[in-house]
């Protein structure tokens, strides 16, 4: 074995080690990025622009259907990741657990704060509130998780859905769920993409 | 023997055998002080776990591998980690490999 072999040699035995350890990001990212487009879609179709029903869907819908993907979701991705990082133990498992608690800590924090506030408002503002204030959360620690494990396609796809997220809510109720479902639904499709490649 | 010639780094025989390699290559890409399930470490170096034991003994007899028996629930577990001693050889080793190619190069 000459110097160029054995380097060939740890660069592979590296990268392959690398992939084996790492969650696919398609398993990743496709179930959320297919909950976006769906269920923001969903709401867009009986929530439209200006107060417009475009397909007249009964109410509960849009809201059962979100609710219910992101369950789905939520299960698989932590299926997933957990099954990737089952073989190894220590910091880095830690890490992989605290930043799951931060999450479900946010989405309870804002839920409990939204369901305080949202009988006083008026019911068209209610999508727009749930909606933008949920989004905004998962731009920001899709952002901190690009942070924290050095991922540049994680921290794009924060800063990508924080900027769509802050366009819809300024657009306002309806436009607001198109353009988070189309954007960022399909930034997340294309951010699981990107990773898988990077990764091959 | 001329006194100008640079004089060229010794690989360590520990590391510098095909198999040895690839053990250490692979665990060098776990972060510091993270542990590796043994079937699993076996899986990714698609090694039989006989032929993986002999390589895990001879590099924690040097001292760059430790191997913890521990439980989880209740089936055992055997867990492998690099120390910071096999850390630093691994890296040495690179760094003594680059040498090699481009004598002209500063180790970094």
């Amino acid at each position: 074995m000459d110097p160029s072999e054995a380097l060939d040699l740890i660069r592979q035995e590296r990268a392959n080690t690398g992939r084996a350890l790492t969650p696919d990001p398609r398993l990743m990212y496709w179930p959320w990025g297919l909950t976006w487009l769906i269920g923001f879609g969903l709401s867009f179709l009986r929530y439209g622009p200006g107060g417009r029903t475009l397909v007249a869907l009964p109410e509960w819908v849009p809201l059962f259907g979100l609710t219910a993907l992101m369950i789905a979701a939520g299960l698989f991705t932590g299926l997933a990741g957990a099954r990737s990082g089952r073989s190894v133990s220590g910091p880095t498992t830690r890490q992989g657990i605290w930043y799951g608690i931060a999450w479900s800590a946010g989405f309870s924090g804002l839920a409990v704060v939204f369901g305080q506030i949202s009988e006083a408002l008026p019911e068209h503002l209610l999508g727009l509130l749930w909606g933008g204030g949920m989004v905004a959360l998962v731009g920001a620690l899709y952002m901190a998780g690009g942070a924290i494990w050095n991922e540049r396609t994680m921290f794009s796809l924060g800063a990508w859905i924080s900027a769509v997220n802050v366009v819809g809510v300024l657009l306002g109720p309806g436009w607001h769920a198109l353009v988070v479902s189309l954007a960022g639904g399909g930034g997340m499709l294309v951010a699981g993409l990107i990773g898988w490649m990077r990764l091959r | 023997m001329t006194v100008d010639e640079p004089t060229l780094p010794d690989l360590d025989p520990v590391i510098h055998a095909q198999a040895r390699l690839r053990v250490v290559a692979a665990l060098s890409q776990l972060n510091r002080d993270d542990r590796i399930a043994f079937p699993r470490l076996q899986e990714i170096l698609r090694m039989t776990p006989g032929n993986l034991s002999v390589h895990l003994r001879k590099l924690e007899e040097a001292g760059y591998v430790e191997v913890t028996k521990t439980h989880r629930g209740r089936t055992p577990a055997t867990l492998v980690q690099l120390t910071r001693r096999g850390r630093f050889a691994f890296e040495e080793y690179v760094a003594a490999l680059r040498t090699l190619i481009d004598p002209g190069e500063e180790p970094s």
